[in-house]
């Protein structure tokens, strides 16, 4: 492993390692454009200069491996020149659009210039023009003069997403970032490209003009989307959530995640959710009535549940589990049916089975759920086995009392939702528990508003069998519930029967 | 006084064909080479001296040495691209002997074990490229091309391949991109081509000139060809010689030649009524000399650079007391302004920003101090970038500027032209 300083510092890195990698170990900080840890070497914007001793001219830092007893320098006059002016460069034909660019405020021209520039500019000739707000695709926009062609989202077409869409086109200052004839940019992982810009050259149509960057704050979670669990970072205010962006997690999305998992959130705003009790009344002619406060909703229910235990008979009271939620939760609710319900008809509901063991070779996977992992194994611990299919047969004619149903968070992951519900409601009275609303729940006995995967924290278990943890980074609906939260109210109100 | 061992031949009629060339003793270079072991032609030209004709001057010999000893397939490419402004040396050399740049290719390919070559030509030539793909079909009809050349076991296919017209693609990894199919940018370095190039195969990258030297040497021997100009400039070398003087055109001297004695014998003279002002010595790249410099350099390797300038391509470009530098200047600046491939930011944005400065200080629409931030923007453009274009567009500047700096003020406080009263640069406008 060589040995090397860089400003006055020792450090020790595995041969073949680059310089800025190297000064990335110790903290120091270089700037760059073009260099992405996820993307080849194109050492096109040249930003990274440093001095290496021995050699007469500056070296860029991305495109240059360590060497033995190697002397860098980072920051030293010589360097801070030349940064300045690869900057200014940057600079020169740059609209300065920033009052109306989303990128302000997390543009790294901006940021460079308040780090290595801070100077007037010398430019006084005409700008090139080029062409702005260009639609490349579903989910992204391009604007032409803010684009310094760095080539990261070019690079990313070529070599991540594979799909060859982008490409710089032309000469010298003509050059042009643009995609290829009759080839949008439409993959499914087009968003990362936003993401790497470090301009606001791309922009993401779903964020474009929603917020100021500012005006955000961010939280770390996982995508709940499917059961790969990518490491996201969530953007959200008061108003809600704004964006989802990948986090770098090597051994579960690298640096990236596809673009259907940016859409995550949206179930979570409060115009989709479930944000109240409703219970079918029967005595005003099974009319909804809302609003019942939760705690209430939950002592009537484990009082219900516990008349019919007492009544016996092992088939009256059936719970079926999708694998949206985390193991805690299952733990909670499993640990009720098993001691105290006493149940064994614990049934695991499926979806898209067709779909379901689908890969598209990058991340995303068929199986749309984010825990199916976790709630496997802790239907093993329990020793319970059921399949949808069992309950399927079982479920022909009100055999149950009652059906409790952990139903899908994201139901837009649930294609043949409405199918199913059929067949819930014609098992038994439904307890159901979700985070969102929906018309086609009207027939249940109670609808009980749960967390969103934003408002709660436990794990989940991808696919492959690492468990990663959730966050509560926000609160969405304040009187929702975590199913440990039903679990214990319904555990209470039962009188803690065992 | 013209030393002819390349363009010995080139006035006898039918010198292009193979009869004419093998009539005054063409492809001996090659029977003689095929009996040699490869390392010992290496050792050879390694031995004459021989430096790249291409522009860069780095020795041959050196160059192919770098190859990785493997059975690696490995490719050699002759550089024919010729687009520096001010050259037509290569051209002259593949329109009357084509067969002395193929056989020095097949030796050169035989020294370095290489089955496969190609020429790379500029698209704007047209008519080198008819006469040299002609060239290539009868050297296959002879046997000194395709299997078993001359019973020797070594086979070798040479193909010619047209670009497309950019200046760029005569840096040999854009020319490697462009071979490949790719836009004809260069690539990031390391890995040089001599380890990873075309097909990311070991490369060689030779010009016209340099492989056509080889011919000579082989058939002569490295210490006949050091008998020609200096201990680390040997040989001679093939000029292409424009401007106001009496005989323009191409001419072979020893290097080391002085050019005091090129510009009164070869090139006759300035013609009637103008006066030398200034030299370009090879190629618009190279820094300009005034014409004090000029008399008193030699034309070889280490009297450039002593003078801060180079011997390029071998590109002369004779600049006359009737030449607004300021015009001269901004033609250039056009010229890279439009041939920058754009990947490095301070080339792409530099070039286009030097084209604007000039431009307006030809018309008179500056101020002073854009003389300083012209100077300034070069010297930023210089040993930053991915190829030597950056620095070949920014030479010139400083260059004409701390030489005729005063053509500049001049432009910009009179706004008129110092030399012409009325110039191109102003009628640009
Ligand atoms: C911008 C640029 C343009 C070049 N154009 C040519 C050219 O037209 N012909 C050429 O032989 N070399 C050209 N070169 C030099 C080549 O990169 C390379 O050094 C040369 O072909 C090597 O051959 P040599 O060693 O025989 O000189 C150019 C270099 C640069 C940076
Ligand atoms: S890309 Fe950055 S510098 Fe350019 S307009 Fe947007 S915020 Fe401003
Ligand atoms: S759009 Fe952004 S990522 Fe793509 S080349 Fe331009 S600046 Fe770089
Ligand atoms: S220096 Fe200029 S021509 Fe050379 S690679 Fe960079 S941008 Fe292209
Ligand atoms: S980050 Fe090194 S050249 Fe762009």
């Amino acid at each position: 492993m060589p040995k090397l300083t860089i400003d006055g510092k020792p450090v020790e890195v595995a041969a073949g390692t680059s310089v800025i990698k190297a000064a990335q170990t110790l903290n120091i900080p270089i700037a760059h454009y073009c260099w992405h840890e996820g993307l080849s070497v194109a050492g096109a914007c040249r930003m990274c200069m440093v001095e290496i001793e021995k050699n007469p001219k500056l070296q860029i830092a991305c495109n240059t491996p360590v060497a033995e007893g190697m002397v860098v320098h980072t920051n030293n006059d010589k360097v801070k020149d030349a940064v300045k002016w690869a900057l200014d460069f940057h600079l020169i034909n740059h609209p300065l659009d920033c009052p109306i660019c989303d990128q302000a405020g997390e543009c790294k021209l901006q940021d460079y210039y308040m780090n290595y520039g801070l100077y007037s500019p010398e430019m006084n000739q005409r700008k090139v023009k080029k062409s702005k707000a260009m639609s490349l695709g579903d989910r992204v926009v391009l604007d032409q003069e803010r684009c310094i062609l760095c080539s990261r989202c070019v690079r990313f077409t070529t070599e991540v997403s594979k799909t060859h869409e982008l490409g710089i086109f032309n000469r010298g200052d003509r050059c042009e970032l643009s995609t290829f004839e009759g080839r949008p940019l439409n993959n499914n992982y087009s968003l990362n490209t936003v993401d790497i810009c470090p301009v606001g050259a791309l922009t993401s149509k779903d964020f474009r003009f929603k917020q100021r960057v500012w005006f955000l704050k961010d939280f770390e979670t996982l995508c709940n989307g499917c059961s790969t669990g990518c490491n996201v970072t969530v953007s959200y205010n008061q108003n809600g959530v704004f964006r989802v962006r990948p986090r770098v997690n090597q051994e579960v999305n690298g640096f990236w995640m596809c673009d259907e998992g940016r859409d995550i959130y949206k179930h979570t705003n409060k115009e989709f959710r479930l944000d109240q009790v409703i219970e079918r009344n029967d005595q005003v002619g099974g009319a909804a009535v809302k609003g019942k406060p939760v705690a209430l909703a939950i002592q009537e229910i484990g009082k219900s549940l516990s008349a019919t235990v007492k009544k016996g008979g092992l088939e009256s009271i059936a719970l079926v589990v999708t694998a949206q939620y985390t193991v805690e939760e299952y733990e909670a609710l499993f640990e009720l049916f098993k001691n105290t319900v006493k149940s064994p008809h614990v049934y695991y509901w499926k979806n898209n089975e067709e779909d379901f063991d689908s890969f598209d070779g990058l991340l995303n996977r068929g199986d749309k759920n984010p825990n199916t992992k976790g709630l496997s194994d802790t239907m093993t611990k329990f020793g319970f086995k059921g399949t949808w299919e069992d309950f399927e047969k079982q479920a022909t004619s009100k055999s149950f009392q009652y059906v409790v149903v952990a139903g899908p968070e994201d139901q837009s992951a649930y294609p043949d939702l409405e199918k199913k519900l059929e067949i819930l409601n014609k098992a038994g009275e439904v307890i159901w528990l979700s985070s969102c609303k929906n018309e086609k729940f009207k027939n249940f006995k109670w609808q009980i508003p749960m967390k969103s995967f934003l408002e709660k924290e436990g794990t989940f278990v991808n696919f492959k069998g690492i468990k990663q943890n959730i966050k509560a980074g926000m609160s969405i609906i304040p009187t929702s519930l975590s199913l440990q939260e039903f679990s214990k109210g319904v555990f209470e109100s039962m009188g803690g029967m065992a | 006084m013209e030393n002819r061992l390349l363009l010995k031949h080139y006035n006898e009629p039918g010198y292009h064909t193979l009869d004419g060339y093998v009539k005054f003793g063409g492809y001996t270079a090659l029977k003689k080479a095929l009996k040699m072991k490869p390392e010992d032609i290496i050792t050879e030209v390694k031995n004459s001296g021989l430096r790249g004709r291409g522009g860069a001057g780095f020795s041959t010999g050196m160059k192919w040495s770098f190859l990785p000893n493997n059975n690696e397939p490995r490719y050699l490419l002759c550089n024919a691209d010729e687009g520096e402004p001010g050259t037509f040396k290569d051209r002259y050399m593949m329109e009357l002997a084509p067969h002395q740049v193929i056989e020095g290719m097949i030796c050169s390919a035989f020294a370095i074990k290489s089955k496969k070559s190609y020429i790379y030509i500029r698209g704007e030539y047209y008519k080198p490229y008819k006469i040299v793909e002609k060239a290539i079909q009868e050297a296959y009809k002879a046997g000194f091309l395709g299997k078993n050349i001359l019973g020797s076991g070594f086979d070798h296919d040479l193909d010619v391949y047209r670009g497309a017209g950019a200046y760029i693609v005569g840096e040999e990894t854009a020319l490697i991109s462009s071979l490949e199919g790719k836009k004809g940018q260069p690539k990031l370095k390391p890995p040089f081509p001599a380890v990873q190039g075309y097909l990311r195969k070991p490369t060689i990258v030779n010009n016209v000139e340099t492989l056509a030297a080889v011919t000579w040497i082989l058939n002569n021997g490295a210490a006949a060809y050091r008998k020609f100009g200096t201990e680390k400039s040997t040989g001679t070398k093939v000029y292409s010689v424009s401007g106001n003087i009496n005989k323009p055109g191409v001419y072979e001297v020893d290097l080391a030649y002085p050019f005091k004695d090129f510009l009164e014998n070869e090139c006759g003279g300035m013609k009637e009524g103008f006066k030398f002002k200034a030299l370009i010595p090879g190629g618009s790249s190279c820094p300009v000399l005034t014409a004090e410099e000029a008399l008193k350099s030699t034309l070889d390797y280490e009297n450039m650079a002593s003078l801060g300038t180079m011997l390029g391509s071998g590109g002369v470009i004779i600049i006359d007391d009737k030449q607004c530098m300021v015009d001269l200047l901004n033609v250039l600046m056009h010229f890279y302004h439009h041939e920058s491939c754009g990947q490095c930011t301070p080339c792409r944005e530099g070039t286009g920003w030097l084209e604007k400065l000039t431009s307006s200080i030809g018309k008179g629409k500056s101020q002073l101090d854009d003389v300083a931030t012209l100077d300034k923007v070069a010297r930023h453009m210089m040993g930053t970038t991915i190829c030597a274009l950056s620095d070949a567009a920014a030479l010139p500047v400083v260059s004409f500027l701390s030489k005729f700096k005063d053509e500049f003020e001049y432009h910009i406080r009179e706004k008129r032209c110092k030399v012409k009263g009325n110039c191109h640069a102003q009628a640009h406008h």
